[in-house]
């Protein structure tokens, strides 16, 4: 596959885009002051020293949501496609099909609010 | 017009979109930070920035040169690669999300039939930076708002995706252009009308993904000090700044097209209106920010998972059986 205007003007878009962010950055190497002190590069703890690292376990009570997330926009991106042809599908079948398709996502939702995978503090039975 | 020293002219067309969206990124950014004080200071019934020029207008210029002075800081335990490249990542996608835009009936840097899928795609690049800095940083406050930046623009991709849909089942097209010829001139023949409920998801969605308040929890201030920036001086806090108002300029302008209407206007159809529109809907995010508290986490959470997903699939079956009517 050849590439035509529209992946190049997406590439060079995207090239670009990191060149501008990058630019302002050269121009603080060369203008900015430089201090140097053990404090300055301290991470910041609310003026105490960091009291251990920040790169420990710590729970994600997001864990559900992002599985439901990876489910949900499968699904939603196959209505994409399906938005194009839509109008032009003859009679009701289309619509059955996608009345199907939408009754499960919804179906979905309801079922994991009744599993309790909504509700604060976390209380998930299985 | 013809392009010098015998350039494509596709290229000349890329190039003098890129110049153009670069001259009004960097521009808009400006106006954005000086209207966005402005708006808090007199909503406060206080005058904002008035030092720097008359009624301040210097102000944001002043600030831009502050940040390109200050030194770059690395913090001891970061990751010196991950950190620096956090906020090139999270700009670098703004260009290609104006690409399929349309700001006037000739005024769009490349036409494409995929340009709502474009967009959509690429706006979930920011998460991955918002995610990188976060963690690379080695900072507490970083890691959570990192955590919650995820979280929440997870939650809000789905109906924000749901009610673009409604409207891209009705045009039978993912092509912005087309979608807003379709529209009339007054504003009782934009889709607004026909699509309220679309139009109300995907507002509350596009302020939870650009992180605006109410929903500015990944920043926090009064909480996570600064949520996933909270290591950033300088030009790296500038550069995530920028890429944030960008990503509003693009919610807001994508909001017009689909739903106000794009460049259609009862007088003379053209650029200006699509720039009015979408700096109203700025004004009214800026208002927000103003007027709502801050929400909760779980209520962030559980507004879109409980109301708005159940709320637009709805909205979408309705729009299916009245496309077949």
């Amino acid at each position: 596959m050849s590439l035509s205007w529209l992946h190049m003007s997406i590439i060079i878009f995207f090239i670009s885009g990191a060149l501008f962010a990058a630019a302002p950055f050269i121009a603080s190497m060369l203008l900015a002051t430089r201090a140097k002190s053990p404090a300055l590069y301290s991470p910041y703890e609310c003026g105490m020293d960091p009291y251990g690292s920040a790169w420990t376990k710590f729970g994600i009570n997001y864990y559900f949501y992002a599985l439901l997330f990876l489910a949900f926009d499968v699904d939603v991106l196959f209505l994409f496609p399906v938005a194009t042809a839509y109008a032009d599908g003859a009679g009701l079948v289309p619509f059955v099909k996608l009345f199907i398709f939408i009754v499960i996502l919804l179906a979905s939702v309801i079922f994991f609010w009744k599993k309790g995978v909504f509700t604060w503090p976390k209380r998930i039975r299985f | 017009m013809n392009p010098p020293f015998g350039i494509p002219p596709e290229l000349f067309t890329i190039l003098l979109a890129l110049g153009l969206l670069a001259g009004f990124v960097g521009l808009n950014g400006l106006v954005l930070v000086y209207l966005e004080r402005k708006v808090a200071g007199h909503i406060q019934r206080r005058p904002g920035p008035f030092e720097v020029g008359p009624h301040g207008i210097l102000q944001p210029l002043a600030d831009a040169l502050k940040l390109v002075g200050k030194q770059l800081i690395t913090p001891r335990g970061a990751d010196k690669w991950l950190f620096w490249t956090a906020p090139i990542i999270s700009f670098a996608p703004v260009f290609v999300l104006f690409l399929p835009i349309p700001f006037g009936p000739v005024l769009t840097a490349m036409e494409m039939d995929l340009g709502l899928l474009l967009i959509l795609a690429f706006a979930g690049i920011n998460v991955l930076a918002l995610c990188l800095a976060g963690w690379s940083s080695e900072n507490k406050w970083s890691l959570l708002g990192a955590a919650r930046a995820v979280a929440q623009s997870v939650a809000y991709e789905i109906p924000l995706l749901l009610a673009v849909l409604a409207i891209a089942f009705q045009f039978g097209s993912l092509n912005l252009s087309t979608i807003v010829s379709g529209q009339g001139a007054w504003p009782w023949q934009w889709n607004i009308m026909v699509q309220p409920v679309a139009f109300f998801i995907y507002f509350v969605c596009a302020l939870a993904e650009t992180n605006r308040a109410p929903f500015d929890l990944p920043e926090a201030e009064s909480e996570l000090t600064a949520g996933f920036h909270t290591e950033y001086s300088g030009m790296g806090f500038g550069i995530f700044f920028l890429a944030e108002y960008a990503n509003m300029i693009v919610v807001c302008a994508v909001a017009t097209a689909l739903f106000l209407g794009g460049w259609n206007g009862p007088a003379a159809p053209g650029v200006w209106w699509f720039l009015v529109k979408v700096y109203l809907l700025l004004l009214v995010m800026m208002w927000f920010r103003w007027t709502y508290p801050r929400v909760r986490f779980d209520q962030l959470l559980n507004l879109s998972w409980k109301w708005l997903l159940p709320l637009a699939l709805i909205n979408l079956l309705v729009t299916l059986v009245l496309v077949k009517i």
